[in-house]
């Protein structure tokens, strides 16, 4: 139950906007010592983590074009929201070119839950993934 | 009527207001899950209604005001801006609309469930109202209920089950139960009524109610003539009054989930008046009403007429036909377009129905769910602008006002924000709308704009017009694959038309004769960023289809780098200067190389441009190493090319080649760009595109290429030439017609003499085009423009040369030379049959020359083929598209690799077998990557210096080694490929080591280990290279889990299919050996069609080297009838007995080599099935020897024997003695040395078991009979060739694995399921998917009879409902990372501490 539970606060399942506000919420909450918030879930979470460990994970380590896109993207939405840049910027304005600079930094505050078909999933955070530098690899310039 | 339940809303009641707000709990936003449909039985309807409905006029006049309990009342809302809805108080935008009912006084059949409701008056007693067959034993009727039950049963199955039940309770006679008599239950003609014939076959029955009309037939004598013709109506009424009393188990075995009387109307809803608005018009001519209102309006007037009739008591006649109308009223309501109605029932224009809303293209289903109209839009006329980076697209300045982006004001951008609030609408870098958090929104074209823009606070939104950088969808119709919308990045600018860049015309198929563009503008971040990494230019460059390029150099660009890369160009400093600084935009930096000639000036060459602009700059490590040859390559010559046709590039510098299509140009797989883009990424190749689109553009405006008619005049030396060349080809021409004339002519494998003729003179004609061709580009001058742009491949080719200079050509109607259209002759210009080249089509001019008269009809007749051609081809394989995208849309790769539909079933467990993504392929036959270059480019950046090149025996060490470190991951496949290359590899440095006798294993003598690493050898540090790079890339090139495997498969095949153009092709080497090809063929192979036009099997051989053995097996094949091979069929009539004589030709038979023997015909004989039916036995069929049979019929009768004698005397020449009855004919045909049979028709299993033929190793391009004799993989296996094949023989490459994806949808379910509508309804079983695609009503009506549910999972499904879909982005959850959890401790708080 604690999983739904969970599951429904962080926002589980909306594509669009969900990520947004419950996220910021998060923030927030860390900040303003929420702590209690968390209590519940902070045990599951540990056991969770432990789970995975458990069970190697399977999946590709490389990140996937897919995933990239989905993490840049609620990342830009959320630094064009206001939220806090985990980067030194350098000129840029762009929400979505600070969030290509943090995923290349690896600053990026996500995990991406992969679902298996058969409904499990395996967590990895996006600073454990494979990311292909398209942007600018080998080149000079 | 079919409700849709699940989703329904509830009635929202406000006529009370209590003190206390009612405490309800909000969810917050919710997802729907799954749908359910089902039937509304008349509670349900009269619930759900806020009014009853009876008053058949719409208005109370004169004041025009809806009347109250009328269709229009309005209680069901509004649909008129001024009027307010009476229910809820709403206004137009507010009122959600509400339902009214109507309640018929008689109830009526509901078209949708009229089948069903056949189905169940066939499954149950009239009687006693129980199931018919099933009821017999109670185990019986438990075992289907189980099976109905059963949660694991699909869709399918049950459909199976209620299709047996129904075939089970049809035979019965009797029910079981009460012994009544169970009749034929059907429709009654065309009409809306169902009879139960109760009496045909049963005489005493009838007997019993004929004796009840004993009195009535006294009465009237000519009621007896219509005795017979006595059935029992079903009348709606008798029918609710049968269904009433079925027993719930009785509807769980016929598959209803609800009561079966819903399925008759009793109450009928009336829909909101929102969904049918009424228009008003001007006072005098009232106003425009709906068409389901004006139907409404008729059944209440029908339905108030019997109420009369019944209170009244009129006559039951007059009652029974306001009933049927009713009845029919009804119907139409729900679908117009009933077939066979009676034609006092037409009226004027079909009005619409509720079917007719939903189907159909222009439907609710395909017009506004499955596809709907957006804002943030712009469509205008395209033009090209080099000056354009590859991924941008120039917007007008208008356009950019209107459409904006909602900027959302953040610390970053509040500066730029205000500024864009000061400038307005009306300025470009300006905003439309300012929109604040509490939702009111401000316009800036009027008000105190600054002082908006001072109070701007973050979070607000602007919504700001488009400007440089912006993000843009950008789309031209038809769109074919996914490339046909691609994202690039705005730039506004004057004038009024879309521009980019023309090498991005290939993946949109745009030119700019007019052509328009669509562009569309993201509206969230999140959007924008998808569509920008996804959907990019820059990462599109490459189609799915085969991993070739597709955004590459065109026409201009590649008319100037082929003149820029002459031999014979030199460009001085200040030229080759200028000609750098054209390819930027002054801000990159370039290093001029060394200049290739030195003394007495300076001179550079034009491919040394082409070396600086690869790499501008000598900070930019950009190494390019590969060859292509273009296609004007003389073979062997290599480098020595006489027309330099040889393209060596090293170290990003051209060393030789003239650039041109194969090198610069869209569809190749090792071109300059591809390889740019495979070694050093997209960016690499975009920026080079950039820079020869720039240079190209600007040179060539300088330098001037154009075509004026001295280009097309023909030399006098041409002219001679030709006329020579003509004259030749008439004069063979002549030759055939007359050998032809004489009868002499060598006749071609299974041709007769008239096809014979046509080829021989079709291939002398074409030979004199080519011939024509190849003089024209011997004689023209090297300048000449034409000349130019065929040779690098920009426009045209040498046969549109030649048909402007020399001549047009044979022209063609349907694959033949000019038909007669009149009698016996095609023109009334020739004589009879002419068979010359001038009267059959040939046209000897050239469009310069200009054409006579009736070689100007030949040519219209074949440009007329060609349009109408283009016509039915698109409407064609455009459907073709749609039926593989609706098909496969909802296949993708999953994180374990598997490829899986949306309900989780695998189609495939590898993608492909080797799960590799067909974008990034790089070898030639979908192979991951092309590994000669991969070593070459290794060799080249990693030059030897003076390190010693390894022994092939310490090579292979190193390739263990790094095979067993970092090969685990690769698949073995891979491996196995990259060992045999290098086994290759390292086997030609051991033959160089051995010539120069070194050791295989060790080092030698220095001096000769030099020699040898220069002819061949590689350092550890090259192989290593070379290794990392191989398993490097391996890795970046696997499927991506997400993908949308289906979609793009889809595409892959579909696209193509428009580039198709003959219809039919003949076969390589064998004359007249048609086989169905193009759109026809691929979609006899997707249809799964069970009949296809030119089935052939081809056969291998036991003895493949031997003509004469491949004879007799051909002898064997072929069907021989006993006419063929019969000296005479003889009637002998002798005292005593009377006979047919049968005498065998042995000398044919032997010298056509057949194994015919007496007893084998006798045999053929008694199976033919004509002369089986005579009833002829073994003892009337006497062998005498070895060549003569005698045949005695049956018949006694002495009169009727000769007739017998006779009959048989003619049927036995048909008697097919040996071969296949199916086969039409076999072709020994010659393929490399060895022969092989092709088998013209059907029966794959009698032909693999011919002796001589090997079965093993025999094939069926028919795919059905492939299943039947050899299984089903057999079959998968043969549609991937097949389709291979076809898409092969036009040209066309496509990767292999979107035909595997395809062929395992084809087959994954154990049958072949072709991908039409009757093969989609078995692989799927989401109703809206089902509905979306075809039969809309059908399937929902269904849907709601038997109460299925939609899980909303497929990608259809998920766009109707307007829910993000599992594929892609959306396959997983992204999750904020919550850092440190703070430390928790459990239990109450210590009470001290």
């Amino acid at each position: 139950m604690a999983d739904d539970d969970y599951n429904d606060f962080d926002g589980g399942g909306e594509d669009y906007d969900e990520p947004v506000e419950p996220e910021e919420e998060v923030e927030e909450q860390e900040n303003n010592e929420e702590a209690p918030e968390f209590g519940g879930d902070g045990e599951f979470q540990e056991a969770e983590s432990e789970q995975v460990s458990d069970k190697p994970r399977k999946t590709t380590k490389y990140m996937t074009k897919y995933e990239r896109a989905r993490v840049l993207g609620t990342r830009a939405l959320q630094i064009s929201m206001n939220a806090p840049v985990m980067v030194e910027l350098e000129g840029e304005t762009d929400p979505l070119e600070i969030a290509m600079k943090e995923l290349r930094e690896r600053k990026i505050p996500f995990t991406i839950r992969r679902y298996l078909p058969d409904g499990s999933y395996e967590d990895w955070g996006v600073d454990e993934l494979i990311v292909e530098d398209s942007w600018k690899r080998q080149v000079g310039n | 009527m079919a409700g849709i339940g699940g989703t329904g809303v509830a009635a929202h009641h406000a006529s009370i207001n209590f003190t206390k707000g009612l405490h309800l709990d909000d969810a917050g936003p919710r997802k729907i899950k799954s749908m359910r449909f089902s039937t509304m039985s008349s509670e349900e309807v009269t619930k759900t209604a806020e009014v009853q409905i009876f008053e058949h006029s719409l208005y109370q006049l004169p004041e025009r005001k809806p009347l109250p309990y009328g269709v229009l009342d309005t209680r069901l809302g509004t649909s008129n801006k001024k009027g307010q809805c009476t229910t809820c108080d709403g206004k137009l935008a507010d009122c959600p609309g509400h339902f009214g009912y109507i309640k018929l006084e008689l109830p009526v059949f509901h078209i949708g469930y009229f089948k069903d409701i056949i189905v169940i008056l066939q499954c149950i007693c009239k009687a006693s109202f129980s199931l018919l067959e099933v009821v017999a034993s109670q185990e019986e009727r438990q075992k289907w209920q189980r099976r109905m039950q059963n949660p694991r049963s699909e869709i399918l199955r049950k459909k199976e089950y209620l299709k047996k039940i129904n075939d089970l309770c049809k035979k019965v006679r009797a029910c079981p139960r009460c012994g009544d008599i169970n009749g034929v239950v059907k429709k009654l003609g065309s009409t809306l009524k169902i009879i139960h014939d109760k009496y045909a076959k049963n005489y005493e029955a009838f007997e019993e109610m004929a004796h009840k009309f004993d009195d009535a037939v006294k009465v009237n004598k000519e009621m007896k003539g219509y005795m017979k013709n006595i059935q029992e109506d079903l009348t709606p009424l008798k029918v609710l009054g049968l269904f009433e009393k079925i027993i719930g188990e009785d509807c769980v075995v016929l598959d209803l989930v609800d009561r079966p009387e819903q399925l008759i109307v009793q109450h009928m809803p009336v829909p909101p008046v929102a969904i049918r608005p009424s228009v008003e018009m001007d006072a005098a001519v009232g106003s425009n009403e709906d068409d389901v209102t004006i139907k409404l309006m008729h059944i209440i007037e029908q339905n108030n007429q019997i109420r009369a009739c019944l209170e009244s008591g009129l006559s039951i006649a007059k009652c029974m036909e306001i009933w049927d109308f009713l009845q029919i009223q009804v119907a139409m309501y729900i679908n117009s377009e009933l077939p066979g109605l009676p034609p006092n029932m037409q009226t004027g224009k079909p009005l619409r129905g509720f079917v007719q809303r939903l189907k159909g293209k222009q439907g609710r289903f395909r017009g506004n769910l499955s596809g709907k109209r957006v804002d943030f839009t712009g469509r205008t006329v395209i033009s090209p602008d080099p000056n354009l980076k590859v991924s941008e697209v120039a917007v007008p300045i208008l356009m950019a006002q209107t459409l904006t982006y909602p900027e959302k004001v953040s610390a970053h951008n509040i500066e730029k924000l205000r500024q864009r609030v000061i400038n307005g609408k009306e300025k470009h870098p300006g905003a439309n709308f300012v929109v604040f958090p509490d939702g009111v929104k401000r316009f800036l074209k009027f008000g105190d704009r600054k002082r908006i823009a001072s109070e701007l606070k973050y979070g607000d939104v602007v919504e700001r017009h488009l400007e440089d950088g912006d993000i843009v969808l950008f789309n031209r119709q038809p769109s074919l694959h996914r490339m046909s919308i691609m994202c690039h990045r705005a730039r506004v600018m004057p004038w009024r038309t879309l521009r980019f860049n023309e090498s991005v015309c290939n993946p949109y198929n745009a030119d700019f004769d007019g052509d328009e563009m669509n562009m569309h503008v993201p509206q969230t971040e999140e959007a924008r960023t998808e569509a920008l990494t996804l959907m990019g230019v820059q990462n599109n460059l490459c189609t799915p289809k085969n991993g070739e390029i597709l955004v590459a150099s065109t026409q201009d660009f590649l008319t100037s780098s082929f003149l820029i890369t002459r031999r014979d160009t030199f460009y001085d400093r200040g030229q080759f200067a200028l000609m750098c600084s054209y390819m930027g935009d002054a801000v990159e930096h370039i290093d001029l190389p060394t200049p290739a000639i030195l003394k007495p000036v300076e001179l550079w060459t034009g491919k040394q441009l082409f070396g600086v602009l690869i790499r501008p700059s000598a900070r930019i490590k950009v190494f390019l190493n590969f060859v292509v040859c273009e296609k004007n390559h003389k073979k062997g010559t290599e480098t020595m090319c006489p027309k330099d046709g040889y393209v060596f590039f090293k170290n990003s510098e051209l060393i030789c080649g003239q650039l041109g299509k194969g090198t610069l140009g869209n569809g190749s797989k090792d071109g300059l760009f591809t390889v740019l883009l495979r070694d050093y990424g997209e960016q690499a190749a975009a920026s080079c595109m950039n820079r020869l689109a720039k240079l190209s553009a600007r040179w060539i405006g300088n330098h001037g290429f154009s075509i004026g008619i001295d280009d097309v005049q023909p030399g006098s030396r041409l002219t001679v030439e030709k006329e020579k060349r003509i004259a030749e080809g008439y004069r063979a021409c002549d030759k055939h017609i007359s050998l032809f004339n004489k009868g002499q002519l060598t006749l071609q494998p299974g041709c007769d003499a008239a096809q014979t003729l046509e080829s021989e003179i079709t291939g002398e004609l074409n030979k004199i085009r080519e011939a024509a061709g190849q003089v024209c580009v011997n004689e023209l001058h090297w300048r000449n423009s034409p000349l130019i742009m065929s040779q690098c491949g920009s426009k045209g080719s040498v046969i549109n040369i030649s048909q402007m200079i020399a001549c047009v050509g044979q022209q063609s109607v349907s694959g033949h030379r000019a038909p007669n259209g009149f009698i016996e002759r095609s023109l009334p210009h020739f004589p009879r049959n002419d068979k010359t080249p001038q009267a059959k089509g040939f046209v000897a001019n050239s469009f310069y020359s200009g054409l006579t008269a009736t070689e100007f009809i030949f040519h219209t007749m074949g440009g007329r083929e060609g349009l109408v051609d283009t016509a039915v081809k698109t409407a064609e394989t455009g459907y073709m598209s749609r039926r593989l995208m609706k098909a496969l849309e909802d296949l993708s790769c999953q994180y374990d690799g598997t490829v899986r539909n949306s309900s989780g079933v695998i189609v495939q467990l590898i993608y492909g077998d080797d799960s590799m993504d067909p974008v990034s392929m790089e070898g030639q036959n979908g192979t991951p990557l092309n590994l000669d270059r991969v070593l070459m480019k290794a060799k080249a950046t990693c030059p030897r210096g003076t390190t010693p090149a390894l022994p092939p025996s310490e090579l292979w060490k190193i390739v263990e080694s790094k095979f067993s470190q970092d090969g685990s991951e690769c698949s073995t496949a891979f491996l196995d490929s990259l060992r045999k290359f290098l086994r290759k590899e390292f086997d030609t440095i051991s033959s160089t080591r051995k010539r120069l006798s070194l050791p295989l294993d060790d080092f030698g003598n220095v001096d000769d280990e030099n020699v040898a690493a220069n002819v061949s050898g590689l350092t550890s540090r090259q192989l290593e290279v070379f290794l990392n790079t191989c398993i490097g890339r391996y890795h970046r090139k696997k499927l991506d889990p997400g993908t949308a495997v289906g979609a793009i498969g889809a595409q892959s095949i579909g696209e193509p299919g428009t580039q198709m153009t003959l219809k039919t092709f003949h076969f390589a080497g064998v004359a007249s050996m048609n086989i169905t090809l193009g759109v026809p063929r691929i979609k006899e192979i997707i249809n799964a069609s069970k009949k296809i036009s030119t089935p052939i099997i081809t056969a291998k051989l036991v003895s493949e080297n031997d003509v004469k053995a491949a004879r007799i097996v051909k002898g064997r094949i072929e069907k021989t009838a006993l006419g063929d091979v019969a000296k005479s069929i003889k009637i002998v009539l002798r005292p005593g007995q009377a006979f047919v004589s049968i005498k065998l030709d042995m000398d044919r038979i032997y010298s056509l080599q057949l194994d015919i023997r007496a007893e084998t015909v006798a045999e053929a004989v008694l199976k033919f099935p004509k002369i089986k039916s005579m009833k002829l036995k073994e003892q009337h069929v006497k062998v005498n020897d070895d060549r003569s049979i005698s045949l005695t019929t049956p018949e006694s009768d002495r009169k009727k024997m000769l007739f017998a004698l006779h009959s048989l005397q003619n049927m036995l020449p048909k008697v097919i003695v040996k071969g296949i009855p199916t086969v039409e004919r076999a072709v020994i045909n010659q393929e490399k040395g060895k022969y092989n049979l092709l088998v013209e028709g059907t029966n794959l299993k009698a032909v693999m078991g011919t002796e001589g033929v090997d079965g093993r190793e025999t094939t069926s391009n028919h795919i059905f009979e492939t299943v039947e004799v050899l299984g089903i993989e057999a079959a998968r296996n043969g549609i991937i060739k097949e389709i291979q094949y076809t898409m092969g023989s036009h040209g066309m490459s496509i990767d292999q694995r979107h035909m595997m994806l395809l062929a395992d949808v084809m087959t994954y379910r154990g049958e072949i399921l072709g991908i039409t509508r009757f093969g989609m309804a078995k692989m799927k079983d989401s109703v809206l998917m089902l509905a979306s695609f075809e039969k809309t009503t059908d399937h929902l009506f269904a849907a709601s009879v038997h109460g299925r549910t939609d899980q909303i999972e497929g990608v259809s499904e998920c766009i109707i409902m307007g829910i993000p879909m599992p594929l892609g982005t959306g396959l997983f959850k992204v999750r904020q990372k919550v850092g440190r959890i703070p430390k928790l401790i459990y239990g109450p708080p210590p009470l001290f501490s």
